[in-house]
């Protein structure tokens, strides 16, 4: 229980400077947000300037408006954006499932390919499938995700027809009832497996693209775990025992070279959540990374903020849940 | 142990077989569908921050407002030197100052109410009560004194201004001017002032006249249109359109791919060899001019850009040309300022014309120093890099002996320094706010372009001089009086017109796209 309370404190001292930070970095960007909100004849209208300043609060002094905004912060709200002028909470909201769908399908693929690569990889070292899957591995870290959606979007959609055009659903399909925001989920619950189906045909691509930088992390820690506790006594004495491969594999290698593979999983949100603002520009997603994108370069100053702490606030508590789930793999953890 | 490996690799296969056939599947039967559904898709670059008309000045923000409203005029197809009747006729008053507009026949809103007078004089007056980001349509560009607007009849109303203002006509077909269901929309918190509250209710329900109406609206990924069936209009042809928010390299493979029908945001790059089959690209002229500016301000030019001899070498040291090679096929010089298609415009200039020799000459006693050309890194003219432009402005300068450093930043930054007068030259472009040659006026001395380029009246009074002549020209005698004024600020002037860049429209299966310079293109006119 102490263990908990630790880790819940300082996930909320985190947040606290979270909110610091995005707002001291989001006001220290060089231009005025008016301006870039304006066109320029408009711009050049004092009363137009001034009226769009006093309504978007940024007339205040800059304490002033962090204070509002840790005030209005704890009320739920991260004020209007000036670029949607709908409330940032609501954009939010609509953008944040749609990334969270992408993201849950890239950190499955990645996790469940990614350990079966590894454990090939190490129960076949330094043959011929270990040495490509290391090199897949080395590709899948170091190719740009851009890069790599632009060409799987060309080859797959364009040449070899495998996969459908950019967006989260076919144009003939209106979005199902929104329950949860997860189209798949959604489609679901209102009785639309072919709203689902279809759905899930546009997730695959960019949630493949967006799984390779974290497969190849991953392939690479797990790998050189699983190899840490290949020569161990009680995996020796497992196999002594008769038990069976798959038996072997799941309960004695996998489970000692998990917390080096539940670090890996917790750090490869961050890049996720990175790497969505490229792949959603290219596969026009409409989630977190399209919305930050359109904020940042419009010096959308509240969405910018309202990105900056709900990226921070699911880096916190994927964390969190992963110091958790630390003690709870190896209770050596609690007890340091 | 041995056999494990291979079990491991047969569940792979199975598993990524399984996903394929799920995608196969259900591309199949999703996408590729919406030609015979008939489902429109265009793949637009979005800079969209709101569908209400009264607030609206984006390129997005147009092309969804075209569709869903119905303006007093309109143009034609890509025609914007003559305004034609939409809503109502009009007649000019003798001074100039005021244009009179009569209903034109029925219209209907989507609501099933009636468009009256009192529809069109409360949309104007929102425009300028809101005072957003379209609100200067309605004011004098000089004073900022709003147009009086008044109903003198069930049928007629008056816009005064208190100048002569021949450009009235052609600023009331913008569809920032899209004309409200007043009645509906005073029930939903719209007024005709600040305390206007109806944006919300507009991005979600639209209240317009126009062919279609809004079906679902989503400021960052896409907004659905289905048909307005109360529009007076001939009916569209497509039954859903989709205007999704794609970037360049994504539009092309879309519109190869056939999962989009309209392509807007290819440069000419992209577009290289693109026709073929189906594919058909339209090619139109911008009406966006990418310019160079030289700050006349002495405390910022450094001793070099307020200088009329270095000014003119710099005028014939740039290759044109070859600005015009990088801004690809169908891209042109203009001659002044004002765009090619609009009344007034310059054809060619001897001032801007490319001669290493006058330049050399004319940049002697400069050979050695250095300048900082600014431009704007996130921002293209359309589909153009400024980095490509400014690298050759800077290899020109270099061939004559200046030494060029480049600055480039984000737009907002560059907007930011450029407004405050604070950059010593610069690239950067303007795109119309209406097709007539008085919106460019603020480049003038004295005026809000002028400023940002430190040039004051005093600097050129022969300029001011030839921009008064113009502004109190009428009728036939605009045009000359506008290339005059275009003249003069080329002799002895902070701006150096550079190119117009060719706008891409790229069809596949569809036909019907004209582009035009205020709203890109009319999505009911598709077919």
């Amino acid at each position: 229980m102490r263990y908990v309370a630790i880790r819940l404190g300082l996930s909320l001292l985190l947040l606290v400077g979270v909110t610091i930070v995005t707002f001291v970095l989001t006001n220290l960007v060089p231009g005025d947000p008016v301006i870039a909100a304006l066109g320029q004849r408009a711009a050049d209208d004092p009363k137009i300037v001034e009226a769009y300043r006093a309504a978007q609060g940024l007339d205040q002094p800059l304490v002033v408006q962090y204070f509002l905004y840790l005030g209005h912060l704890l009320q739920g709200n991260l004020g209007t954006s000036i670029g949607t002028r709908n409330p940032v909470v609501q954009d939010l909201g609509y953008a944040f499932p749609a990334t969270a769908e992408l993201a849950v399908f890239a950190i499955v693929v990645a996790v469940v390919v990614g350990l079966v690569l590894a454990v090939v990889a190490a129960l076949r070292r330094n043959r011929f499938s270990d040495q490509l899957i290391r090199a897949i591995s080395v590709v899948g870290i170091s190719v740009p995700t851009f890069w790599l959606a632009v060409a799987a979007y060309f080859l797959f959609f364009f040449v070899l027809h495998w996969t459908p055009g950019s967006g989260r659903l076919s144009p003939i399909y209106d979005a199902p009832p929104r329950v949860t925001g997860l189209f798949t989920v959604d489609a679901l619950l209102a009785g639309q497996p072919d709203v689902a189906a279809d759905a899930f045909a546009h997730l695959v691509l960019p949630g493949s693209v967006l799984a390779v930088y974290t497969l190849g992390l991953l392939v690479r820690f797990a790998r050189s775990s699983i190899l840490d506790v290949l020569n161990q006594d009680y995996v020796r004495a497992a196999r002594a025992k008769g038990l069976s491969s798959g038996r072997v594999v799941v309960a004695y290698l996998l489970r000692g070279a998990l917390l080096p593979i539940l670090t890996i999983v917790g750090l490869a949100f961050g890049s996720l959540l990175s790497g969505a603002v490229l792949t959603e520009q290219v596969f026009a997603w409409g989630g977190i990374g399209q919305y930050a994108f359109r904020a940042a370069t419009s010096l959308d100053l509240p969405s910018i903020m309202g990105v900056g702490l709900v990226v921070g606030v699911v880096y916190i508590t994927v964390n969190f849940v992963i110091d958790l789930v630390y003690g709870f793999v190896d209770p050596r953890v609690r007890v340091g | 142990m041995n056999h494990l490996p291979a079990r491991l690799t047969a569940m792979t296969a199975t598993a990524a077989a399984v996903a394929l056939i799920v995608t196969g599947c259900s591309s199949s039967s999703g996408g590729g569908q919406s030609t015979s559904s008939k489902t429109l898709v265009v793949d637009n670059a979005f800079d969209l921050k709101t569908s209400d008309p009264a607030r609206a000045f984006e390129l997005t923000g147009s092309i969804v407002d075209k569709a869903i409203y119905e303006t007093a005029l309109t143009f034609n197809g890509s025609d914007v030197t003559k305004p034609v009747p939409q809503l109502t006729t009009y007649t000019m008053s003798d001074d100039e100052k005021t244009i009179t507009l009569t209903l034109n026949g029925k219209h209907v809103f989507s609501s099933g109410n009636p468009v009256t007078i009192d529809d069109i004089v409360w949309s104007y007056k929102r425009v300028q009560g809101i005072a957003g980001n379209p609100s200067f349509l309605l004011s004098n560009l000089s004073t900022g004194k709003p147009f009086a607007i008044t109903k003198t009849s069930d049928t007629t109303m008056t816009i005064t201004d208190t100048q002569p203002n021949p450009a009235l006509p052609t600023i009331l077909p913008n569809p920032s001017l899209g004309v409200l269901d007043s009645k509906t929309l005073e029930g939903h918190g719209g007024t005709t002032g600040k305390d206007d509250g109806a944006e919300s209710y507009l991005n979600a329900t639209s209240a317009g006249s126009g062919p279609y109406q809004l079906s679902s609206y989503n400021v960052s990924s896409k907004v659905v249109f289905k048909p307005n069936p109360k529009y007076v209009g001939d009916k569209p042809a497509y039954g859903r359109v989709v205007l999704q928010n794609v970037k360049g390299p994504s539009q092309k493979i879309d519109v190869q791919g056939g999962s989009a029908q309209l392509a807007l945001n290819l440069n000419s790059q992209q577009v290289n060899g693109l026709a073929s089959g189906s594919i058909k690209v339209v090619k139109t002229p911008s009406a966006n001019v990418g310019y160079l500016w030289l700050n006349q301000n002495a405390g910022v030019s450094g001793g070099l850009t307020n200088q009329p001899d270095f000014v003119k070498g710099v005028r014939h040291a740039i290759d044109y040309k070859a600005i015009q090679t990088i801004a690809g096929s169908g891209s042109t010089q203009p001659g002044g300022i004002v765009p090619s298609q609009f009344l007034g415009s310059l054809e060619s200039d001897e001032n801007n014309t490319t001669d290493a020799a006058a330049a050399k000459s004319d940049l002697a006693k400069y050979q050695g120093r250095s300048i900082t050309l600014s431009y704007p890194t996130d921002a293209a003219l359309d589909g153009v890099s400024f980095a490509d432009m400014a690298q050759s402005v800077q290899s020109d300068l270099e061939g004559a002996g200046v030494k060029v450093k480049l600055n480039g930043l984000p737009i907002a930054t560059l907007l930011d320094s450029f407004r405050a007068g604070k950059l010593q030259a610069g690239l950067m472009y303007w795109g119309p706010d209406f097709p007539d040659p008085s919106d460019y006026l603020t480049f003038s001395p004295g005026e809000g372009l002028g400023l940002r380029a430190g040039w004051t009246k005093d600097m050129a009074p022969e300029v001011t001089k030839a921009k008064e002549a113009a502004i109190a020209a009428q009728g036939d005698a605009r045009a000359a009086a506008y290339q005059a004024w275009q003249k003069a600020a080329n002799a002895d002037g902070a701006f150096v017109p550079l190119v117009q860049a060719a706008k891409y429209a790229v069809t596949n299966g569809v036909s019907g796209v004209t582009q035009n310079a205020i709203w890109t293109v009319d999505l009911a006119t598709i077919e």
